[in-house]
């Protein structure tokens, strides 16, 4: 089983194609047909160290472990701080933010002219068309040949799209509460 | 007249379906009950086959929107209701560092690494070293093993040895031919008994030449080329190059 774990955890960690993750046709090969099996002990392990294992189905409402991917996210929420650590800018991440809020609450869909819009409340034109080019580079954000913007791969996998609405309705603006406080 | 009206009424009617699905605009903005009582007068004013097919179409776009109508109500309930609009509105209203402060309370990176373990490493070198090697053989500019180097040099000291015996023969045939202070026909001398040997003669004959066990004398005017055999090797003070064209006739 150790061996086993190692191969899951090596196969999971270490990107061997263009995109992270791995199938699960891909790990039954590797370890078995009751790679699942496998998959829950590294997920209990990976725990202790604040990562988990996050299975995405192919389609929703799919339940083919087969064809699903399975990926190693955070288990916990990031901060601020660690946030500029890993290289990422404020900027970018609000932007990022709006872009999928607006995207999200339209039911996964939305004309790129409609997110530029609200983006643009906040940035000048030029930086929000950048920050968007971006996240669709990182697969954050899907755009079709009719400029109409979709949830990319990256986002089903590391975002939760509920909870990201929530926070937005429920957030107070920054600078408000800081007057408070003073 | 009417009836390209109607026409274009009912492409019309298709376009706005379409963009609706297409768009993910709210499919609920759309009055489906009016476009059906639109679409049924106007199949009655135009009992044709051509308009049916148009109709048809028309029908089942507005079909596909009410399917399209029964998804948003799911994703809404799925969304707790969530109103597009007032999430525009409230990201309007945000600051930056709000709204990266929302995203971060739903935003759980993937980990994983990019860089080569030294495990890989040797992965790759063991694959490296199993592969055969290439079936046309090795390219220029590949570096030689010990064996091949060797091989290839005792190849070119064969080759060497055999053209200087040739040389040496040719040069004792010369000397016999000509004799003491004489001289022989070029063409006589390396005529063979067939074109191959012809050529093969001519070529070392060129060779007696540049080494010096020959010179040669050439009369323009009357077309002759003469070969006058040294008997040891001379030195050469101001070499001049020749060429001999080797001919072939037809009937050879």
């Amino acid at each position: 089983m150790t061996r086993k774990l190692m191969i899951a955890a090596a196969m999971l960690l270490f990107a061997s194609h263009r995109r992270p993750g791995v199938r699960g046709w891909e790990l039954k090969h590797r370890l078995g047909k009751n790679y699942m099996k496998v998959i829950d002990i590294l997920n209990s392990r990976l725990s202790q160290l604040g990562l988990r294992i996050k299975t995405v189905f192919e389609e929703e409402g799919e339940e083919n472990l087969d064809r699903a991917r399975f990926y190693v996210t955070l288990a916990h929420p990031l901060t601020m701080s660690d946030l500029v650590t890993a290289g990422w800018r404020i900027d970018e991440v609000a932007a990022l933010a709006a872009a999928l809020s607006v995207i999200s609450s339209r039911g996964g869909k939305a004309p790129l002219r409609d997110v530029l819009e609200v983006l643009e409340t906040k940035f000048p034109k030029w930086k929000a068309e950048a920050y968007l080019e971006r996240a669709v580079r990182r697969g954050y954000i899907n755009k079709t040949d009719d400029d109409i913007l979709t949830i990319g791969w990256r986002t089903r996998v590391e975002l939760d799209q509920k909870t990201l609405l929530k926070a937005v309705l429920e957030a107070q603006p920054q600078e408000k509460e800081e007057q408070k406080e003073e | 007249m009417r009836r390209t009206l109607s026409r274009e009424e009912l492409e019309r009617i298709i376009k706005i379906c379409e963009n609706v699905e297409r768009m993910g605009l709210d499919p609920f903005t759309v009055n489906i009950r009016e476009l059906l009582a639109k679409l049924r007068r106007m199949l009655e004013e135009n009992p044709e086959l051509e308009y049916y097919v148009v109709d048809a179409e028309t029908l089942y776009r507005i079909a596909s929107l009410i399917a399209f109508q029964h998804k948003w109500i799911e994703e809404k309930a799925r969304s707790l209701f969530i109103d597009s609009q007032m999430v525009s509105t409230r990201v309007a209203a945000l600051d930056k560092k709000a709204l990266a402060q929302a995203f971060l309370k739903a935003w759980r990176p993937i980990v994983y690494l990019e860089q080569l373990t030294p495990q890989r490493l040797r992965q790759g070198l063991d694959h490296f070293l199993s592969l055969p090697p290439r079936p046309e053989g090795r390219e220029y500019g590949w570096r030689l093993s010990e064996r091949e180097y060797r091989l290839a040099e005792a190849a070119e000291r064969l080759e060497s040895e055999i053209m200087a015996e040739k040389v040496r023969r040719l040069h004792e045939e010369l000397l016999e031919k000509a004799g003491e202070g004489g001289e022989v026909d070029y063409w006589e001398f390396v005529k063979g008994r067939d074109f191959e040997e012809t050529f093969e003669r001519a070529y070392i004959t060129s060779f007696l030449i540049t080494e010096g066990y020959a010179e040669v004398r050439r009369n323009p005017l009357k077309g002759e080329i003469k070969l006058i055999p040294n008997k040891g090797k001379a030195e050469r003070k101001a070499p001049t190059s020749l060429v001999i064209p080797v001919e072939v006739r037809r009937d050879e």
